[in-house]
């Protein structure tokens, strides 16, 4: 006989409530999730920081490549770079990060994860901003090398301004999958949102609060950045000419 | 030059590159130093022209020999010609001839496999010569255009003079809006591209390679994806363009216009330059078969 079914809604939500104060109230456990969320928010930032660096690097060196046929070496290197990082899991590649690089030079674990996180994101910024490099038509590039801009001056008044307005959303969207990716932080001892939650579960044993109110909390933050983009996106659209 | 084209001989060429590798040397000294409204033809030394025993040196584009190859098609079979400074040349003939790629070779928008393009006493083909250089002095005009859809038009046309040639935005803005007078569209100067007409956006691509300040125009097919109605109005701007003495390069399938404007006409097919007279000469007395065609199949 299911226990829930057996009591009245009264019983049901006393219950309730006191496991409430039990999981989130009781030692201020509620700060498991507030500064995990702070540990996540900061893993997250740094991470797509570096994403946009490295990936608009890679993204350049292939598409130069790609266009002109130079840089073989460096074209080489970015293209094990991307097989290898989209080839393989992240928490494999967060793993490997902390214990085989970084943790024998005793750096800390937020910085360890958002080198881990923003390689890994980079490699994925750049296949997006390639594409949107070559989805520019290739007259443009013309035009440009024609009034006399060199390669790279035409990449950067012409052909970057036009792919960046194409790319705008599926960028967005990549840093929206990257803040949930950073969920497995906890595999190097980081105490993120998730691993908070976790904590909690541990502490009271009850899994049904923390774990929901962690979903809870990541829902909430994508569906406002989701809204942000569909925002920013209709606004890019009115000013399309 | 036209003369010697056909029967080449090994010396000469060889004698002609030494000389213009000294002619580049002080010509790109120059050029980095000289803005091009002060440019006029004093990198075109007498002493050239006289040692070269013929009007050689006064060609502003010299093409010796030019060849291309994409894989196994033979695009440009050894194409010369010479084109004087304030003449008209109009390229045509068949589609496949090579015609656009000899254009698109004139600022290497395609790359030669091999050949000579002397411009303005420079060797295009040079590894040493900076390319982007010379681009600047010879301005084009594309079939679609190729307008930057992210600037308004007053963008489009000041950009390169601002930042290619350092000139201030005010006075890069005045000379645009004069330009943009005489081609009838001043008052777009604030819009997109895209809310143009193609008659229009074409007229603002020739401002936009006028501001400039080229010393030759190319232009590759400019009314070939143009509604009717709107060549007309292209045309009148090349037509004036011409008549103030710019030297033009023009691919075209618009007879008339070659008829009319003209000082040479240039008849290309398979790659190579078959037949190049007056505008009289090959359309009422073409001397080749292929020739006779073309003209056959487009004046009907």
């Amino acid at each position: 006989m299911n226990i829930y079914a057996a009591r009245s809604f009264g019983e049901w939500f006393d219950d309730l409530q006191a496991r409430f104060i039990n999981d989130f109230i009781t030692d201020n456990r509620w700060k498991y999730l507030w500064n995990g969320l702070g540990v996540t928010l900061k893993i997250t930032a740094g991470a797509v920081i570096i994403g946009i660096i490295l990936g608009f690097l890679v993204a350049a060196i292939r598409a130069t490549h790609d266009k002109t046929g130079k840089l073989r070496f460096l074209n080489v290197l970015a293209n094990i770079y991307l097989t290898v990082i989209r080839g393989t899991p992240v928490v494999v590649q967060l793993l490997i990060t902390y214990f085989v690089i970084l943790a024998p030079l005793g750096v800390n674990e937020i910085v360890v994860a958002v080198c881990a996180f923003g390689i890994n994101s980079g490699a994925y910024v750049a296949e997006i901003v390639r594409a949107g490099i070559m989805s520019i038509d290739n007259g443009q590039f013309e035009a440009g090398r024609s009034l006399g801009f060199n390669y790279a001056q035409t990449m950067w008044y012409i052909i970057l301004p036009q792919a960046f307005k194409n790319i705008l959303p599926a960028l967005c969207n990549e840093f929206i999958v990257l803040l949930k990716e950073t969920s497995v932080s906890g595999y190097v001892a980081l105490q993120d949102l998730t691993k908070g939650g976790d904590i909690i579960r541990g502490r009271t044993f009850d899994a049904f609060l923390p774990l929901i109110a962690v979903a809870i909390i990541y829902l909430v933050i994508v569906v406002i950045l989701t809204k942000l983009v569909s925002i920013l996106e209709r606004r890019l659209r009115s000013s399309d000419h | 030059m036209t003369t010697k084209k056909n029967g080449k001989k090994k010396p000469a060429v060889a004698e002609k590159k030494n000389e213009v590798t000294l002619e580049k040397k002080e010509a790109v000294e120059k050029e980095t130093v000289t803005p091009p409204s002060e440019r006029p033809e004093k990198l075109k030394p007498d002493i050239e022209i006289e040692a070269e025993g013929g009007t050689m040196n006064e060609s502003l584009i010299m093409v010796r020999n030019l060849e291309k190859h994409y894989g196994e098609l033979h695009a440009l079979d050894g194409v010369s010609l010479n084109i004087e400074k304030g003449e008209v040349v109009v390229i045509i003939g068949p589609s496949g001839s090579g015609k656009s790629t000899f254009l698109r070779s004139l600022n290497l928008l395609e790359m030669p496999t091999s050949g000579e393009i002397i411009f303005e006493g420079v060797n295009m083909l040079d590894k040493h010569v900076d390319i982007n250089v010379h681009r600047q002095k010879m301005g084009m005009v594309f079939q679609h255009f190729n307008l930057f859809p992210h600037m308004t038009i007053m963008k489009n046309i000041t950009i390169a003079p601002i930042k290619l040639l350092k000139m201030s935005k005010a006075e890069a803005e005045q000379k645009a809006t004069e330009l943009l007078k005489r081609v009838g569209l001043a008052d777009r100067a604030d819009s997109y591209p895209s809310q143009l007409s193609g008659g229009q956006k074409q007229r603002i691509a020739i401002v936009r390679a006028l501001c400039m300040q080229p010393d030759v125009m190319l232009f590759d097919e400019p009314t070939s994806a143009l509604d009717p109605e709107m060549v007309g109005e292209v045309l009148d701007v090349m037509k004036s363009l011409a008549k103030e003495g710019m030297t033009m390069a023009v691919v075209t399938h618009e007879m008339g216009f070659a008829k009319e404007v003209a000082d040479r006409v240039v008849f290309m097919a398979d790659g190579k330059i078959l037949e190049t007279g007056t505008p009289e000469e090959i359309f009422s007395d073409p001397k080749t078969d292929k020739a006779k065609q073309f003209l056959a199949s487009v004046l009907s």
